[in-house]
């Protein structure tokens, strides 16, 4: 039985310092999910028994069938600290009492749904990295750990699956010490490459106790300040001193009764401190459990201060192991007491992170009740993804209050993404209606939630597609737009078998596109519509999902197909020129490539139309080479306002110039949403306008007139400069034996697959392979690779960049890429020949 | 990144003489035919019926409509027609006449912008002094589609009966009679023959047989050759004024369940034909007439990419606040309650309409209006059909509108398409206020039993609408809908405290009814040109002034108290 209720956890709620927001991160199959069931089991939500295999936070039926978690799952627990000693090693923040709510956010490994841990990040402070001892850090968990240190959360670490250290590869104690030593080495190395100065040093190490080791299967860790704890005592030393012998290069002598670090005594190896002292006792139960041997079973108990109940110590085997383990260290004790210890509290963490998560200026109310965590200020919620709710169709909002306090029928601004203040865009008014904490599948009603906290929210579902800014305050700016480090470049298009069932698949995908923070839905310009996910394995469960929950009609679904984005390779040979219908207006314009730097940081919202323009051109000239006259005059973004295409004025002394540029803008928004060889949207093309002549009366200069030439002489302005066709890249990282590596090079080679890096785990015989690899080519990958290398090899993928096709020109239909490019058009429904720039150019 | 490119030749500031006369809009080319002999004139435009017709009717002014490419066979057909009729028996009391015939042309041409051309013939007759005349004009231009009958134009003459050449959509005119000729097309009748049965090689196929208005002559004696040749289950429709019929402008007899047949087109079809087509009939075979190729193979009509795109375009404006209505036509039956049936379905959605007429219909004209968001075009059955990337806007046919303004939840595609502007009569009639969402409303109710409103005066809004297109929430795709409650509240109001001031609504935009007029919101809101010397405030500010010298020649003063120099 669940050993708290809701009036505890929201008195709680009303002390943040002692509250702990935290997300469960790793690489896929390092137990996340295993090791949350010990979490939960300690909160008496699970049955101790089910531990480990149960991985309650799987509520979906495919995440139990396959074995993988595809999404985030947030459940509240309570904890507490044994004594109030404890609260003294709480450094830096303050605390009130010896009771803690933990919001715990168990998210995907798989790369391919790593929106999911983006969207579970934004709402936590403090993140459980994961790694397992064999495979150590693995892309993902690099990944993970990038974006966790991004949005200035602080990591600490467990190393999962020591059993299988002990069990399966019968490894020596200083074999397992210097693994695990490597194996934080190598997380310390990804968190300094990212260090960030406002969140300071996060380094993890064990005898500081941000580092734990266990079993999330056998249901139990430890740290190194709870055996510090048990021999602190003994020794009669302090703790904490205690804790730092008990890691690295510290020895005990027995024969001085001293601690030394020097590793000899008298010509003879010492035993480390750590391997005497803490991987000792266990190797010890292992060894005697594992092996039968009965009669030293009790003693060993005994010695350890282990009391087993009768049942228990009839089992033999690994269930006798498991039990004496989890009662021996039991693993929610060690993770309870690293969070709470370690992870910052909301108070803390918000004073740091309020102006990365804020849009507005820093000395607004609103930024100031999000550093404070006030709960009386104005409310700021933020929410970052929608859960289906069992009533088909709706969703729960689910997010962080940072500022404020929600309560039921609370009436709240519902600010989009689009959302700028002073605009009515993406702006609506609702009244909220219930407040709900999440626990796992299930939701408990709540009355009321101060800042600082997760929950979720009932009602307001229609009003927000993926996630969004909640607030009471009418100057309020938009808590910032998550950035996701995958992108939607797989597509399929699907279509009902049964022409009735239309208005059913239509109302699946808005639920899809609801229900996944990375999913896109989308009809293009020949009527098909498209699903568009990260990979092959988000898509196929995203398609699934909707064939079979969402939607619940039959569907006919096409091959993946990638999405290209049209670009140009060099500055147009001469200046387009298109003349207006009228022949009284005429645009001169040139096309150029756009810097792939500049095109990655628009996209990633470094740069972006919102910016001040000064400050943009600064940036521009400073860090790009541009031109600061060019830079300041950037007419637009495009397409739909922030892609990366630019506009540059570069006229000079241009009557009535302001006057077109609305209609220069659409011109440039409809070209770059749909470009001249495929109608597909363009992408690092800068357009510069060279010159205007207009008519001198305004009547013949109006939209009319200028919308279609724009269109004309960017279309002229691009063909004339050699355009190409850009295609998505994946970066994939294989895990693979040397044995196997040449099945690997041999798949890749044949996929158009280039390998850039080739390294061996230190300690194993597994190498990271890490290549990039066309999308196009990625399909039916990972089958290739299994089929080659007898399913050695593991692959994750995920979209790095673009690319130009090679293969020729897309003008040229007889080129490779000619032939795609017809292809693309045929299936539109439009003409198959490229049309050429002459049918844009206007001769003088 | 100064420009490399310089121009070669300095650009030049006005529009050379050459162009000004130029038609900004595509020329349609006119047919390359060669000049017909007298005989074929004769027999192409039908002169001796024509006559005929005219004479029985007893019509005295006779508009002559011809599309741009017969133009110029205009003048040759109206003195062959005058000829004819001249003599033609006079029915009834008529008095033998006719020695001096003068024609005289009135060129009028110059005298109104518009290009119509008239001609005006005079008969002069008798010498009884009571003049019988038959006069015909020349109609050239035509403001919307050739192939609709031109009505006003023919009314700006006083015409009595209007007969059109060339190929017509038969759509049913609202004010005058017309004759029509379809200017008959040679057809190698053989050769039809021959693609029909390497076609249909089973003789018991089910086959409706139709063509093109203008080789629909040939229709009698292909089906003759076809029987012949063995096929048994031939139909061949004729040719009605209905376009909303089961096979536009074709009778068909009720009892045939036309899925089971198929359809052999002799000619190119319009696309509107063959979009509604496509999905009635089992098949679609069309025979090409394109002059020159004798290419033996029909073509199997395929509309579904036609079909997806206009889907594409529809689902696009499923959530566009405004939309145009684009008149192009003044002449088919019907038009202005159907004008005023799109208006209503259109503000019962909660969306905002405006209605343009523009003539004939570019993409330079559309263009124009930006604030739209897209276009429903009311004309002819086969024009209503705007088939092009060319516009800024996409352009869609009024029973497209129908279907786009039925909502997701409702909307089926199945492939039925239809030209013709009668199903939205049907849909006003059926359109109860399309709720957006039933529990939207629930939950207000429920809120405001609960007593917590009045913390904030702002109402609630409506849910935003999903974007099919984009994927994305789109926030104002009905603006007029707001207003329905805040009407009701303010007229319960205005009668009973009429005589205090009342504010005037946030901002200085133009309200309807309360609601800010849309158009008025976008100019405001996507707008940055906002007139003539807003452009100043983006420049950077000039040098501030500085003072200069001061004082005489013998030693100038720099500033106040400054030193002379």
């Amino acid at each position: 039985m669940v050993n708290f209720t809701i009036e505890e956890v929201h008195a709680l709620m009303e002390k943040p310092t002692n509250v702990r927001n935290m997300s469960v991160i790793a690489h896929v199959d390092h137990g996340k999910s295993t090791l949350t069931d010990s979490l939960l089991s300690k909160a008496g939500i699970i049955s101790a028994a089910k531990a480990g295999d149960a991985r309650a936070t799987d509520t979906r039926a495919d995440e139990q069938e396959r074995g993988i978690t595809i999404k985030s799952t947030a459940i509240s627990l309570y904890g507490n600290l044994a004594d109030d000693e404890d609260l003294k090693d709480i450094v830096g923040q303050k605390t009130d009492g010896r009771d803690f709510l933990i919001n715990l956010i168990d998210s995907p490994g798989h790369v391919d749904f790593s929106s999911e841990v983006t969207a579970a990040l934004r709402v936590t402070d403090g993140a459980l990295v994961v790694v397992d001892t064999i495979e150590g850090v693995c892309v993902q968990t690099e990944t993970v750990l990038r974006q966790a240190l991004g949005e200035r959360i602080k990591p600490v670490v467990i190393i999962n699956k020591v059993d299988r250290a002990l069990l399966e590869l019968q490894v020596s104690k200083e074999d397992l010490y210097q693994s695990f030593s490597r194996t934080i080495e190598s997380v310390n190395v990804v968190i300094s490459t990212y260090f960030d100065k406002t969140l300071g040093d996060v380094q993890v190490y064990p005898y500081k106790g941000t580092v734990a080791f266990g079993s999330g299967l056998h249901g139990w860790a430890f740290t190194i300040r709870q055996f510090a704890q048990r021999y602190a005592k003994k020794f009669g030393v302090d703790r904490n001193k205690m804790m730092e012998r008990l890691w690295g290069d510290n020895y005990f002598n027995p024969h001085t009764k001293k601690w030394t670090n020097k590793g000899t005594h008298e010509g003879k190896q010492l035993e480390r401190a750590f391997n005497q002292f803490i991987l000792d006792p266990i190797f010890r139960i292992f060894a005697a459990v594992m092996n039968f041997k009965k009669d030293e079973i009790p003693t060993l108990l005994e010695k350890l201060n282990i009391k087993l109940s009768p049942d228990d110590k009839e089992k033999e085997g690994k269930q006798l192991l498991k039990v004496v383990m989890r009662t021996f260290l039991p693993a929610a004790d060690a993770l309870m007491e690293m969070m709470i210890l370690h992870l910052p509290s909301p108070v803390t963490a918000q004073r740091y992170r309020a102006e990365t998560l804020y849009e507005g200026p820093p000395d607004d109310e609103a930024c100031i009740g999000i550093r404070d965590c006030d709960p009386k200020a104005p409310l700021m919620l933020y929410v970052s993804k929608m859960v289906p709710t069992s009533d088909k169709g709706r969703f729960y909002a689910f997010g962080r209050v940072f500022a404020g306090t929600v309560r039921s029928g609370l009436k709240v601004r519902i600010q989009g993404p689009n959302y700028t203040p002073g605009k009515k865009d993406d702006l609506f008014i609702k009244a909220i209606q219930r407040t709900v904490l999440m626990m796992g599948g299930k939701v408990d009603p709540i009355d009321d939630v101060p800042a600082g906290n997760i929950l979720g929210l009932v009602g307001i579902d229609q009003f927000l597609l993926k996630s969004g800014t909640l607030t009471t305050s009418d100057t309020a700016h938009n808590l910032k737009v998550m950035k996701f480090s995958v992108s939607p470049v797989v597509q399929r298009s699907v279509e009902v078998k049964n022409a009735q069932d239309l208005p059913k698949l239509v109302e699946g995908l808005k639920r899809l596109s609801k229900s996944d923070p990375c999913v896109l839905t989308s009809i293009n310009e020949a009527g098909e519509h498209i699903v568009a996910g990260a990979g092959e394995l988000h898509l196929e469960i995203c398609l699934k999902d909707l064939e079979e929950d969402h939607a619940g009609v039959p569907l006919r679904i096409s091959d993946p197909v990638v999405a290209y984005r049209e670009t140009v390779t060099a500055k147009s040979s001469m200046t387009a020129l298109s003349k207006s219908p009228n022949k009284h207006n005429r645009l001169y314009m040139t096309a150029e490539p756009l810097d792939e730097e500049v095109s990655k940081e628009i996209e990633a919202g470094r740069i972006s139309p919102r910016d001040d323009f000064k400050a943009r051109a600064r940036i521009l000239a400073d860090d790009f080479g541009w031109d600061v006259t060019d830079a300041r005059k950037i007419w637009c973004f495009g397409p739909d306002t922030n892609g990366a295409n630019l506009l540059v004025d570069q006229t000079k002394a241009v009557q009535y110039l302001n006057e077109i540029k609305d209609s220069v803008v659409s011109g440039f928004q409809w070209a770059s949403r749909e470009g001249p060889i495929a109608e597909e949207p363009m992408r690092s093309c800068r357009f510069n306008i060279m010159d205007v002549t207009l008519h001198a009366d305004a009547i013949h200069r109006g939209g009319g007139q200028l919308i279609p030439t724009a269109r004309r002489v960017l279309y002229a302005a691009a063909l004339l400069a050699e355009p190409g066709l850009l295609e998505p890249v994946f970066l994939v990282e294989i895990q693979v034996p040397e044995s196997a590596m040449g099945g690997v090079y041999g798949v890749l080679t044949r996929r158009r697959g280039h390998v850039f890096s080739e390294e061996q785990r230190p300690g194993t015989p597994l190498f990271t392979i890490k290549a990039y690899l066309p999308v196009m080519e990625s399909f039916g990958f990972n089958a290739d690779l299994r089929s080659h290398t007898s399913g050695q090899a593991f692959p994750q993928s995920v979209f790095d960049h673009w690319q130009i096709l090679p293969g020729g020109s897309p003008i040229d239909g007889t080129s490779k890429v000619g032939q795609t490019v017809q292809e693309m058009r045929k299936r539109k429904g439009i003409k198959v020949e490229v049309p050429g720039y002459e049918n844009y150019y206007d001769k003088l | 990144m100064t420009d490399p490119i310089q121009l070669t030749v300095a650009p030049v500031l006005s529009t050379p003489e050459t162009h000004i006369f130029e038609d900004p809009t595509p020329i349609t080319t006119a047919q390359n035919t060669p000049r017909l002999t007298d005989d074929e004139l004769w027999d192409v435009y039908e002169i001796s019926r024509t006559a005929r017709e005219v004479r029985d009717g007893g019509y005295k002014r006779v508009a002559l409509q011809f599309p741009d490419g017969m133009l110029k066979d205009a003048p040759r057909v109206f003195e062959a027609l005058e000829e004819k009729l001249k003599r033609l028996p006079i029915p009834a009391e008529k008095v033998e006449n006719g020695e001096d015939l003068e024609t005289s042309f009135n060129d009028l041409s110059t005298t109104s912008t518009k290009t119509e051309q008239f001609r005006e013939n005079r008969i002069e007759q008798g010498k009884q002094g009571t003049t019988e005349r038959i006069r015909l004009y020349i109609l050239a231009d035509t403001s919307y589609g050739s192939c609709c009958v031109d009505e006003i134009a023919a009314e700006h003459v006083d015409a009595d009966v209007v007969v059109h050449y060339g190929r017509s959509c038969l759509s049913p005119t609202a004010r005058l009679p017309v004759i029509y000729v379809f200017t008959t097309h040679p057809l190698d009748i053989s050769d039809v023959v021959q693609v029909f049965e390497s076609t249909f090689p089973s003789k018991e196929e089910k086959v409706v047989l139709m063509a093109d208005i203008t080789y629909n002559t040939h229709i009698p004696t292909l089906q003759n050759h076809l029987l012949a040749a063995g096929y048994m289950n031939l139909v061949t429709p004729p040719i009605i004024h209905d376009p909303s019929s089961q096979i536009p402008n074709r009778a068909l007899e009720a009892s045939i369940e036309l899925k089971e047949y198929s359809l052999f087109h002799v000619s190119d079809p319009p696309q509107a034909l063959l979009l509604t087509l496509s999905s009635r009939v089992k098949e679609m075979f069309i025979y090409p007439s394109t002059s020159g190729t004798t290419s033996s193979k029909a073509i199997q009509a395929n509309t579904a990419m036609t079909l997806r795109r206009r889907y594409a375009l529809l689902t696009r404006l499923s959530t566009c606040p405004i939309f145009g209505i684009l008149i192009n036509t003044i002449s088919v039956t019907n038009y202005l309650s159907t004008i005023t049936s799109i208006r209503s379905l259109i503000s019962s959605s909660g969306k905002k309409s405006y209605t343009f007429v523009v003539g004939k219909v570019n993409s330079a004209k559309i263009a124009n209006f930006s604030e739209i968001g897209g276009w429903v075009v009311v004309g002819c059955w086969e024009s209503s059909l705007i088939e092009s990337s060319e516009f800024y806007r996409p352009i869609i046919t009024p029973f497209e509108l129908g279907l786009c303004l039925i909502g997701d939840e409702k909307r089926i595609w199945d492939g039925r398409w239809r030209g013709d502007f009668g199903s939205v009569e049907e849909m006003v009639g059926s359109s109860a206020p399309i709720a957006i969402n039933g529990e939207a409303q629930e939950d207000v109710e429920k809120e405001e039993k609960d007593g917590d409103v009045g913390e904030d005066s702002e109402e609630e809004s409506t849910p935003p609408e999903f974007d099919l297109r984009t994927g994305r929430y789109v926030s104002h795709s009905r603006p007029m809908r707001s207003s329905a409650p805040q009407h009701s509240d303010s007229s319960e109001q205005s009668t009973t405290a009429s005589q205090v001031l009342t504010r005037r609504a946030k901002g200085d935009l133009v309200t309807v009814n309360g609601t800010v007029s849309p158009g008025a919101e976008f100019l405001r809101n996507q707008r940055t040109w906002q007139g003539l010397g807003s452009d100043f405030a983006e420049t950077e500010a000039s040098q501030g002034m500085e003072e200069g010298r001061s004082g005489v020649a013998r030693g100038y003063r720099v500033g106040e108290g400054g030193e002379r120099t």
